[in-house]
């Protein structure tokens, strides 16, 4: 069990991280943006893009968080368990490989789902679509 | 000037559409709460148009977009989804709510002032 506890405080970290990285970038942008409004400069196609990128970026940190926050979850469960009663340990380690798996694929999916218009069918979204 | 309102729980997100719209005859109010929108037009705050991120936490785009057609003054008022959500099952879902458009991020800044100016019939 000591492996699955370093295993969660390196998730913590990288949390820790990831949030860290989410905070500075915000301000960053936040910082340019204030500059750029205050002189009146314009943005064109391409300034947007890159101002936008941050919004992407938070998005996709935001979701692997969440991920991480379900691993955790699903470790301290089966580390529980596994305290409790140790015959048991073979089907909770079934039970918790296919909740990571479940995990990971849905954090996958996000990935793809915020990726906006850098996602795969990225050409078909050039357009806005008016109902 | 008609008013326009941005929604989305990204502080740079608004940001950069505060960019794009500053040069367009239109007043525009941003929030990052959906739910703050909400209440300020249940209050009386009547927009001519509403853009929207999907994904928010507390409330989410379509449920701002169902609440919204629950207010009388807001039953038919043009609303754009903007989000990084391109999956077509969403954009059928978000058109049965009676939405008007699914613009996907990063926005094109001339695409996004062009459907503002298509939806509120301002001078091109």
């Amino acid at each position: 069990m000591v492996i699955l506890n370093s295993i969660e405080q390196l998730l913590t970290h990288i949390q820790d991280v990831q949030k860290d990285v989410i905070g500075l970038s915000t301000d960053s942008l936040l910082k340019i943006s204030t500059f750029m409004e205050k002189n009146e400069l314009e943005v064109d196609e391409e300034v947007a893009a890159a101002l936008q990128y941050q919004d992407i970026i938070s998005q996709q940190l935001n979701a692997t968080i969440e991920a991480i926050d379900s691993i955790k979850l699903n470790i301290n469960r089966f580390s529980h368990l596994y305290k409790s009663d140790e015959d048991l340990a073979v089907e909770s380690m079934n039970k918790l490989h296919d909740k990571l798996n479940a995990t990971l694929n849905e954090a996958k999916d996000k990935k793809d789902r915020f990726s906006g218009k850098f996602a795969d069918n990225s050409e078909e979204l050039d357009e806005i679509e008016f109902f | 000037m008609p008013l326009v309102i941005f929604v989305d729980d990204s502080e740079t997100a608004l940001a950069s559409t505060r960019m794009v719209t500053n040069s367009m005859p239109i007043e525009v109010k941003q929030y990052t709460e959906a739910q703050v929108a909400l209440a300020e037009i249940k209050a009386g705050m009547t927009p001519d148009l509403i853009v929207t991120d999907l994904n928010m936490p507390v409330m989410n785009g379509f449920e701002f977009l169902e609440a919204l057609r629950q207010v009388p003054s807001t039953q038919r008022t043009p609303c754009l989804m903007l989000t990084t959500e391109t999956k077509a099952e969403l954009k059928q879902q978000g058109k049965a709510l009676g939405l008007t458009g699914w613009i996907v991020k990063p926005f094109n800044p001339a695409q996004l002032k062009q459907a503002i100016t298509r939806v509120l019939r301002l001078p091109a």
